[in-house]
């Protein structure tokens, strides 16, 4: 036979028995449904872990802080400690093996000052050497802090908060300014309310002639401004010598304490290792990686779940397949029998049932992929309380803010196409038998059942 | 060519020797065959003729290769067709041999049309072609007017025609037909049977027909009588003389025999198209 012969006779079989091939169909259709979306929110998964470690930073880094909470090995809470970390400690990380680069953090607070307007401020002071370890994001403008001239200051994208008027003529009218940091004169101060000032010196104001700024990032940078360590030691010299003689003390011995430090490690898979080595000298630290990896497990535990009752409902739909293809050669006895007599090569019926098998997959794996578009579509818009939780676990851990736009499900371009191919080979495999089955019949045996 | 060498008809287009056929049933053996030999002329009318149960129908289905034998050979145009492939067997079928049944056995899905399309189909011919043929020789047996109709919505004698015409539309060689009036009443039966013979003859065609009807026999050039899976005899309508086995001469009566003759010779001229 002629394949067109064979495909317009194989496509008549089965629109003769509608029912049953829209039933046959309909198996089919929700395994290739099922796998789809399996597979799409794994995707979904996926994009939202990246974002997440776009949003949080990278993860390969580890923070030390001084309080380093507890947890047992289940990840429960058990208790906390104050750590002092000093400037031997950042020495001792260093020599650690794995660890690429590692600074001590310094949150400083304090105003920017305009004219008459001003902004908060807030600063991280880390070792201007790792910037470009920590793979920090480009800049718009300026320059990282470098040995050659170490006083740059680096804005985030929505650094700094807009200006506001100091002592506005009403509370209910204030005014804001729109700062170009580049060309308006501004000045950062340390907040006043921490130490207490020698009246007779004059107030420490930092003139900020030298800038940078980031592009935006969508991330934690996007809310610093950045500093190097060395030229806050600097600028907190003169500062403190604007204070009282008693302040001047306190606050000179803060910098032998840092708030954080800040590593990283060469390998994700070095994390946990260089982690347990800073447990062993008596420090607990914090990395992304600890609060995703029950996440990354479990969403690769219930995708794992999600595909095995794919497999099982393209496994049923096998059998229906099959089972219709039985069915339909045990009517088609007689048939068989006669188009046997008449000629028909044993190829050809083979090839006709086999059509047939594979047309219900084909066709239930288009109507599949045309549905699994429009569950995700749906699961995407009204899906939040079902997927909300599982795909946003790791956001939760860290505080992170909610994503607006998230998709639960995602269908890339190859996904149909795979859907469509396992259906198609899921109705050649469950239509080989029956096929073979078919092939085998007697003519004569064929020709004498009765319809 | 082939009109040629159909017109031959000295040479045996089909060779049947010492043919036997054994059915096994548990531990009964059922000799539906029994040591048959005989040859077909080419553009022979021949009729395989006996009562019901004596093996007409399993002598019929050896020569054609739907059943296997049990001892024997059989022989078309010089090939074994019992050692032929199933492939072999199917291409040989396509193109050599035709097949009228006694429940006509057309396919119910189709209509009219595409059932006698479909020897056309598995020999691979195009649409347009098969198409043309088909509808031809629905129109030669009568049937133009019935193109599109289902089999279901058709009576036994068209039903039949529409398998004459499917038996036909090839242009085989051989027609095997197996009761072909079988279910059909006298006066149709004869408009059958005188559609087959007229297709038969116009295109030089080989027919092995199987009857249990004394009068549908007639139609024949020659007639074997079967009786209990051995030939009886044999009559050659167009000699006027009979040949006899030897094993039946000492059964069967001569003068049954003439008697069947001069029937035969009355009956033909009556019932003959041309
Ligand atoms: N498949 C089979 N299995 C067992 N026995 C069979 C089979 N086919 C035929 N027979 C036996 O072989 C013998 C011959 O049967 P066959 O059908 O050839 O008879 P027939 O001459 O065509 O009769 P009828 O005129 O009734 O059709 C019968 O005794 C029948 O019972
Ligand atoms: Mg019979």
């Amino acid at each position: 036979m002629r394949i067109s012969d064979l495909l317009r006779m194989g496509l008549k079989n089965l629109f003769r028995r509608k029912v049953r091939t829209i039933l046959t169909v309909l198996g089919v259709v929700i395994g290739c449904l099922f796998i789809i979306i399996t597979i799409s929110i794994g995707h979904g998964m996926d994009r939202s872990f990246e974002k997440q470690v776009k949003e949080y930073g990278s993860l390969t880094t580890i923070t030390i802080d001084t309080y380093g909470a507890i947890y047992d090995d289940n990840g429960n809470w058990v208790g906390g400690q104050e750590q002092k970390l000093t400037k031997d400690l950042v020495e001792q990380i260093r020599a650690m093996d794995h660890v690429r680069a590692v600074t001590p953090v310094i949150y400083i607070y304090g105003r920017y000052i305009s004219g008459k307007y001003e902004s908060g401020a807030n600063i991280m002071v880390m070792d201007r050497s790792v910037f470009e370890a920590f793979e920090f994001p480009e800049l718009m403008f300026g320059e990282y802090p470098n040995d050659e001239d170490n006083s740059t200051i680096v804005f985030g994208y929505n650094q700094p908060w807009e200006f506001y008027e100091s002592n506005p003529t009403s509370w209910m009218n204030v005014k804001y300014k729109q700062v170009d940091l580049q060309k308006d004169k501004i000045f950062f101060k340390f907040d006043e309310w921490r130490y207490q000032r020698n009246p007779r010196r004059k107030e420490f104001m930092l003139p900020l002639t030298n800038v940078a700024k980031m592009v935006e990032t969508k991330a934690e940078y996007d809310y610093n401004a950045y500093m190097d360590l060395e030229y806050f030691e600097k600028i907190y010299m003169q500062y403190c010598n604007t204070l009282t003689l008693d302040d001047r003390k306190k606050a000179m011995k803060e910098l032998d304490e840092y708030q954080q430090i800040m590593l990283n490690v060469d390998n994700i898979d070095h994390v946990e290792e260089v982690q347990d080595k800073i447990k062993e000298m008596g420090y607990q630290s914090n990395s992304l990686m600890q609060y995703l990896k029950p996440t990354i497990e479990a969403s690769k535990t219930l995708q794992l779940i999600f595909l095995f009752l794919g497999a099982v409902s393209m496994f049923v739909s096998a059998i229906s397949i099959a089972n219709t293809m039985v069915m339909s050669i045990y009517e088609r006895t007689k048939e068989i029998g006669i188009m046997k007599v008449l000629g028909c090569v044993v190829k050809d019926i083979r090839m006709l049932f086999l059509y047939e098998a594979g047309m219900i997959g084909f066709i239930g794996g288009v109507i599949g992929v045309g549905f699994s578009y429009l569950a995700s579509y749906l699961i995407n818009k009204y899906g939040k309380p079902l997927f909300g939780a599982l795909v946003n676990r790791g956001g939760s851990y860290l505080g992170g803010t909610e994503v607006a736009e998230v998709s639960y499900s995602i269908i890339p371009l190859y996904l149909p196409l795979l859907g469509l191919g396992i259906s198609v080979v899921v109705g050649l495999l469950s239509g080989y038998f029956p096929a073979r089955r078919a092939t085998k019949i007697s003519a004569i045996e064929a020709i004498r059942t009765e319809n | 060519m082939l009109k040629q060498s159909r017109n031959n008809k000295s040479e045996n287009i089909i060779e049947v020797k010492n043919a036997r056929k054994i059915y096994r049933m548990g531990k009964e053996k059922i000799v539906a065959v029994d040591d048959v030999s005989f040859n077909v002329k080419r553009g022979e009318f021949l009729c395989l003729y006996g009562a019901s149960g004596s093996g007409k129908s399993t002598l019929l289905n050896l020569m054609a290769g739907i059943e296997k034998l049990t001892a024997g050979q059989i022989m078309i145009k010089g090939h074994n067709i019992q050692r032929m492939s199933e492939r072999g067997l199917a291409k040989f079928r396509q193109n050599t041999l035709g097949f009228v049944f006694q429940s006509y056995n057309l396919l119910n899905s189709m209509t009219a049309l595409e059932n006698v399309e479909l020897p056309l189909v598995f020999k691979h011919m195009n649409r347009k072609k098969r198409r043309r043929l088909a509808r031809q020789m629905l129109i030669n047996v009568g049937l133009g007017d019935r193109l599109k109709h289902k089999p279901t919505e058709m009576s036994g004698g068209q039903q039949q025609r529409v398998g004459i015409a499917r038996a036909f539309v090839s242009n085989p060689e051989i027609v095997f037909a197996d009761e072909p009036t079988g279910n059909l009443d006298s006066k149709t039966s004869r408009e059958v049977m005188d559609l087959i013979k007229g297709m038969a003859k116009a295109n030089h065609q080989t027919i092995v027909m199987v009857t249990h009807d004394k009068d549908l026999a007639m139609y024949a050039d020659r007639i074997i009588h079967i009786r209990d899976g051995r030939i009886e005899k044999i009559v050659d309508q167009l000699a006027g003389n009979t040949a006899e086995t030897a094993e039946t001469a000492e059964a069967g009566g001569p003068e049954e025999n003439t008697g069947q003759t001069e029937q035969g010779l009355e009956a033909l001229p009556a019932h003959n198209p041309g």
